[in-house]
């Protein structure tokens, strides 16, 4: 596989997989904060704040009145704001369309139905009642292309590179979630029957990432920080935790390199360094240190995006 | 026919002067298209509009368009295509078949000549400067031997039918003719939309074109390889013909590249993949001579590779086309095609050319003057349609000028006959009726070593003008599905 292309796809996955986890963040934490128990969960601007965290945009100075149509806005269909929706859909068409020889027509179709569908969606519609639609419609369409994806694809390097792409956003998209509901919680500590260990924001975290009915099933229990924590970091069978992508982002570099010496300044070797380390890992060493965790993944991530580049895209 | 009263053919107006495909001369229904019109005609314009609309879906969501600018924002648009098919029978598509071959045949011997030795220049059967003063004419192809001896390895010759019911080619592109996904994807679109009336004929398929080019190009390999490595060069995605480039490799199941995946390293060609450089072997490719190799031709190419053409000359790697091809193609030689077969073949052609009559011969300079008003007037060294003028169009003033600027310089004009194209019944979105259209047909022919193939079938292009008699999409020309039946 040509190695421009390659990076292509591996962007391609990316953007498929950021466009679902900034839907499901809007709706859920929009709609969770209508009847939230406290009065701060419930404040707009604090979901407004929150949002605009999640995908990274600089902190507004204190006292700034958020706008909610703005934000909206901004999350969704801005064609200016590089991290919008719309924007992450045009980015996945316009990769697919450079690899559209190595991907199926049933794929590509998807994609630029996909396409086709956010870049018609009246603005005003969105805005006014279209919101919990337009989300929805995201992340099943998400769904149907990573179907299409695992059902239609050679199970080769196209489609390791792309599954690279997609785990690895994946990975870095729970970590950001985790850290804008972190604050979160820490904000809104301190009302009655509202500590940070039962804070109300870890549900809504675990239905950010689509993981809280699992989590119920797996611990009976209401979610606390700990058990949250410990489902969506290290329980491997979570299909959203942390474990589980990097368990597959091993397993797609190893089709990539599948040599049985590691060369240490291999991304094989980096991934497996940081998957063996979260492997034996217990939650109490995290808990207490969620701020050094969040950014220590967050560069383990990063350092595993440059390796990759230097390793595969290079050309 | 009671029940056609009332159907999308009740409006069908035709003008008598044209070749209509579908009736004959008598207003009837043509023996093959019978079957077709009652399976069209039992549709009510409602149905037929709701069919047209899911085509055309059917387009838009496989992502086969183009891109035009309107006042603000770019618009994606697909190409017009039209529901209802031309059908050509068995017999007929046999003289095109074999009309196609015989002309790629001709010209790959002609080329190889003009680049050799030159025999057919030196012995006058078509004058040196005609190819001497083409700009398509790359010197540096010299004495160069393809691999395979193989020059337009992919041939898209455009053929009309005249009002007197014969096939003439008007023009043979052997640079990177384009349209053969249109073929498929209008098969496609049309199956989609109306499977049912390919129960009712023996059509051949066009799918099978991409596994005969890439049979057909490993033919051509270059010496010493054994299993050769093919790609696609395209100049990127931004190309209006892009979509026609991943098909062809996706179909092919080979790369396609741009000319930054490729690099030329001890005159081999490589490319640049996720597990370092593969040597490439066969390059077909679809950007122009003069932008291949930025240090052998236009130095300012981005869309090249700095090389490629040493690489080609030593023999390490096959293009398809060949550079240089450019030179053969063009009006002034079209104009010698039958003494080209001729010469090469020793056969008579079995496809018409539009007759031309060179002014700079007497008898020749004197049948033009006096029916200047049925003939095309050009120049022999014009490009691109200028000073064209249309003997039926002018004035009587027009005509004595037009007569008078021969005279002075008969050796610079030749004319030909104003060529009618055919008309075929085409539906027309703005009053939902059929009408008649003109159209003609390109067909695509490939060469290999000792081998050759034509698809079964072609790209059927609709003037969808009234009365326009230019059929390229860039004009809003649209396309149908061409059936060729089984005998």
């Amino acid at each position: 596989m040509l190695a421009r292309v390659a990076n292509n796809l591996f962007w391609m996955g990316r953007y498929i997989e950021r466009s679902e986890h900034i839907a499901r963040y809007m709706h859920v934490n929009y709609f969770s904060s209508l009847d939230a128990p406290n009065e701060l969960s419930r404040s707009r601007q604090f979901v407004l704040n929150s949002m605009l965290r999640m995908i990274g945009d600089p902190e507004s100075p204190e006292g700034t009145e958020l706008n909610e149509e703005d934000v909206l806005f901004k999350l969704a269909l801005d064609h200016d704001h590089p991290y919008s929706i719309i924007s992450n859909v045009k980015y996945t068409r316009e990769n697919a369309n450079s690899a559209r020889d190595l991907i199926s027509t049933d794929l590509y179709e998807s994609i630029n139905k996909f396409y086709h569908f956010v870049l018609k969606y009246p603005v005003d519609h969105f805005l006014k009642k279209g919101m919990y639609d337009f989300c929805i419609n995201i992340i099943e369409m998400s769904s149907i292309l990573r179907g299409k994806i695992r059902s239609t694809l050679l199970h080769d390097e196209v489609y390791a590179i792309i599954l690279l792409g997609v785990n690895l956003e994946r990975a870095n998209q729970l970590i950001r979630i985790i850290n804008s509901k972190y604050k979160d919680a820490s904000i809104s500590k301190g009302g009655y029957g509202n500590t940070f260990r039962n804070s109300f924001e870890w549900t809504t975290l675990l239905k950010s990432v689509e993981s809280y009915d699992m989590m119920r099933r797996f611990y009976k229990k209401t979610p606390t920080s700990a058990t949250t924590l410990e489902f969506l970091i290290l329980n491997p069978n979570c299909p959203r935790s942390l474990m589980n992508s990097l368990n597959q982002i091993y397993r797609h570099i190893r089709v990539l390199d599948n040599s049985f010496r590691y060369n240490k300044n291999s991304t094989a070797f980096l991934v497996g360094r940081v998957r063996s380390e979260y492997q034996y890992k217990y939650i109490e060493e995290i808990e207490g240190n969620i701020e050094q965790f969040i950014d220590g993944m967050l560069k383990n991530l990063a350092d595993i995006g440059t390796k990759m580049e230097n390793e595969f895209f290079h050309y | 026919m009671a029940i056609l009263d009332s159907t999308i053919f009740s409006s069908y107006e035709r003008d008598h002067a044209l070749f209509d495909e579908l009736y004959d001369s008598n207003g009837k229904v043509k023996d093959i298209y019978q079957k077709l019109f009652a399976l069209y005609g039992a549709h009510s314009i409602d149905d037929y509009m709701r069919l047209n609309e899911k085509a055309k879906s059917s387009f838009f969501n496989q992502g086969i368009t183009f891109q035009v600018y309107d006042d603000k924002e770019m618009q994606e648009k697909i190409f017009p295509f039209d529901l209802f098919p031309r059908i050509i029978d068995a017999k007929e598509w046999e003289l095109i078949e074999k009309g196609a071959i015989q002309r790629s045949r001709a010209l790959n011997l002609f080329l190889h000549d003009i680049y050799h030795d030159k025999k057919i220049l030196k012995q006058g059967v078509v004058p040196l400067e005609l190819v001497s003063s083409s700009e398509n004419y790359l010197h540096q192809m010299m004495g160069v031997d393809p691999p395979g001896g193989i020059y337009n390895h992919i041939s898209g010759t455009d053929i009309i039918k005249h009002n007197d019911g014969k096939y003439y080619v008007l023009e043979d592109n052997i640079r990177c003719p384009s349209g053969v996904s249109y073929v498929i994807c209008n098969r496609t679109a049309l199956k989609r939309a109306l499977f049912g009336v390919f129960n009712h004929y023996e059509t051949h398929t066009v799918t099978n074109y991409a596994e005969n080019l890439l049979d057909l190009l490993e033919t051509v390999k270059p010496k010493g390889v054994d299993s050769p490595n093919t790609v696609v060069i395209t100049p990127g995605m931004y190309n209006s013909a892009f979509y026609e480039h991943s098909y062809l490799a996706k179909t092919m199941g080979v790369e396609l590249v741009e000319g930054r995946d490729l690099f030329v390293e001890n005159e081999f060609v490589y490319m640049r993949t996720i597990k370092g450089p593969v040597k490439v072997d066969i390059i077909y490719r679809r950007i122009d001579d003069q932008f291949l190799d930025p240090l052998e031709f236009r130095a300012d190419s981005a869309l090249g590779v700095p090389g490629l053409f040493s690489a080609y000359k030593k023999g390490n790697v096959t293009l398809a086309n060949a550079p240089g091809t450019g030179v053969a193609d063009d009006k002034a030689v079209y104009t010698y095609m039958p003494d080209i077969i001729k010469y090469y073949l020793d056969e008579t052609p079995i496809l018409n050319n539009v007759h031309t009559y060179h002014c700079s011969r007497p008898d020749e300079l004197k049948y033009v003057l006096e029916h200047i008003h049925e003939l095309v007037i050009k120049p022999v060294d014009e490009a691109g349609g200028y000073g064209i003028s249309i003997g039926n169009r002018l004035s009587k003033e027009e005509i004595e000028k037009v007569k008078k600027q021969i005279q002075e310089s008969p050796r610079k004009y030749v004319a030909q006959p104003i060529m009618s194209l055919s008309v075929h019944p085409t539906y027309i979105d703005e009053t939902n009726s059929f009408e008649q259209r003109h159209v003609d047909l390109r067909t695509f022919t490939i060469l290999g070593k000792d081998k050759d193939f034509v698809l079964k079938g072609g790209l059927t292009r609709v003037a969808l003008k009234r009365g326009n008699l230019v059929v390229n999409s860039s004009q809003g020309g649209g396309s149908k599905d061409t059936w060729v039946l089984k005998p």
